[in-house]
């Protein structure tokens, strides 16, 4: 019961997670290494989904896509971790619960 | 007014202006006002103004591009740091520095996402903005319902401009008309692409990963094109095309005149301006440093006690 709850929790970004990889996959290799930062906007929005969730981490991926343009200073600018990490990641990127997976 | 139409509302009236202004202007000038070669040279002229608004950035890349020179042998410290590490952390710790070392020197040569965001909503713009005319509609500002009718309406070598490869009325000119555009269209892309991977990269960037996925896309990329381009009216697909054929020039023009540090452009550059005696030749002294540095080891040897470097040294008899 507990497995099915944490997996519809989890949904919405593991959704979101499949959509970034095939962006990063597909799209953004067409323009080449265009972002200002480190980790590039999407690498960023992936980070942020896993760890905030959709409507957090869409946030602040906003945020940050609204900070890239030609006269930002660009430079290193990670995802707000946060503390205790929740969740583990597989491989491929998506968010499962604590234990499986590499945390 | 669904979500995407108020975004574009802006947008649409913007190209609009601009496409009637243009049309004024060349019929100003004694253009027949129904005349497709007219609503073509209007949406060329709309691609200058879009294209040209977009210099200030180019040119701030390329300014940041030739600051890189003097943060080359920094960048080379880095990437001999990491030579020959293709695992993941690796890349991402070189990245990192990377990233690092351009902020702090202001040198960032990359110009973010927003160039390629403004051009999309234009392109969609121009896309509704034929549409709308297509089905009789009047333009959200400057193109009346007239004007909208003569621009759907208007023909190019007898094919309209609002027509798509798909949805031709049967008139067999527009397929061969959109065929040759998306060849057209597909060639320019790929030379584009093409110049800049095999002139205007540094040996450094060849060898990355992300450059054999970019080298693969080169390939599928025209197919993708073709593809999609059969859906887009023809007016949408000129604009496309203009826009391609200025990317390439404007490109032609960076490799040539300012290559990235490093690349095969640069040497030729290099060579090239020797040649007219505008650039003194390398000295052989500084070729010699460079071969030692590149020699050093990527990564700080462990310092070793007296005993112990006399041991490893007798040990090799040398």
């Amino acid at each position: 019961m507990k497995t099915v709850a944490t997996f519809l929790l989890l949904l919405p970004r593991n959704i979101i997670v499949v959509l970034l990889r095939i962006y990063r996959a597909v799209i953004s290799p067409l323009y080449g290494d265009v972002c200002r930062y480190y980790p590039s906007c999407s690498g960023y929005g992936l980070q942020a989904v896993q760890e905030h969730g959709v409507i957090v981490g869409g946030f602040l991926a906003a945020r940050r896509v609204a900070r890239c343009h030609p006269w930002a200073a660009g430079g290193i600018d990670d995802v707000p971790r946060r503390q205790p990490a929740r969740y583990g990641l597989t491989r491929f990127g998506f968010v499962v619960p604590a234990g499986h997976g590499k945390a | 007014m669904d979500i995407l139409g108020t975004i574009l509302w802006p947008i649409k009236w913007v190209i609009e202006l601009i496409l009637v202004g243009f049309h004024t202007l060349w019929t100003a000038i004694g253009m027949d006002p129904a005349a497709g070669i007219t609503w073509v040279l209007s949406i060329v002229g709309l691609v200058l103004i879009v294209r040209a608004a977009l210099i200030p950035v180019f040119v701030r890349q390329i300014k940041s591009q030739r600051k890189m020179l003097e943060v080359a042998p920094q960048l080379k410290k880095i990437q001999d740091k990491y030579k020959g590490k293709r695992d993941q952390f690796s890349r991402e710790a070189m990245s990192r520095e990377t990233m690092a070392l351009y902020k702090k020197t202001g040198t960032n040569p990359l110009s973010s996402c927003l160039p390629l965001l403004l051009q999309m909503p234009i392109f969609f713009g121009l896309f509704s903005v034929l549409n709308d005319a297509q089905h009789d509609k009047a333009g959200v500002g400057m193109l009346s319902r007239d004007l909208a009718d003569s621009f759907a309406n208007s023909e190019l070598f007898g094919a309209p401009l609002r027509a798509t490869f798909l949805d031709n009325g049967g008139n067999p000119l527009v397929m061969v008309i959109a065929a040759v555009m998306v060849l057209l269209m597909t060639a320019s892309q790929f030379i584009t692409q093409l110049q800049i991977m095999a002139k205007n990269m540094s040996p450094e960037a060849k060898n990355s990963p992300m450059f054999r996925q970019q080298k693969i896309l080169l390939y599928i990329l025209p197919l993708v094109f073709a593809v999609s381009g059969v859906a887009f009216p023809l007016g949408v697909m000129f604009y496309w095309l203009t826009s391609n054929f200025w990317t390439m020039g404007q490109q032609f023009l960076v490799i040539r005149n300012m290559p990235t540090p490093g690349s095969e452009a640069a040497k030729a550059r290099e060579a090239r301006l020797q040649k007219r005696g505008k650039l003194a030749p390398p000295e052989p002294s500084t070729g010699a440093t460079i071969v030692i540095e590149e020699k050093k080891p990527a990564q700080r040897a462990q310092p070793v006690g007296k005993s112990r470097a006399k041991k490893q040294s007798g040990g090799k008899k040398r």
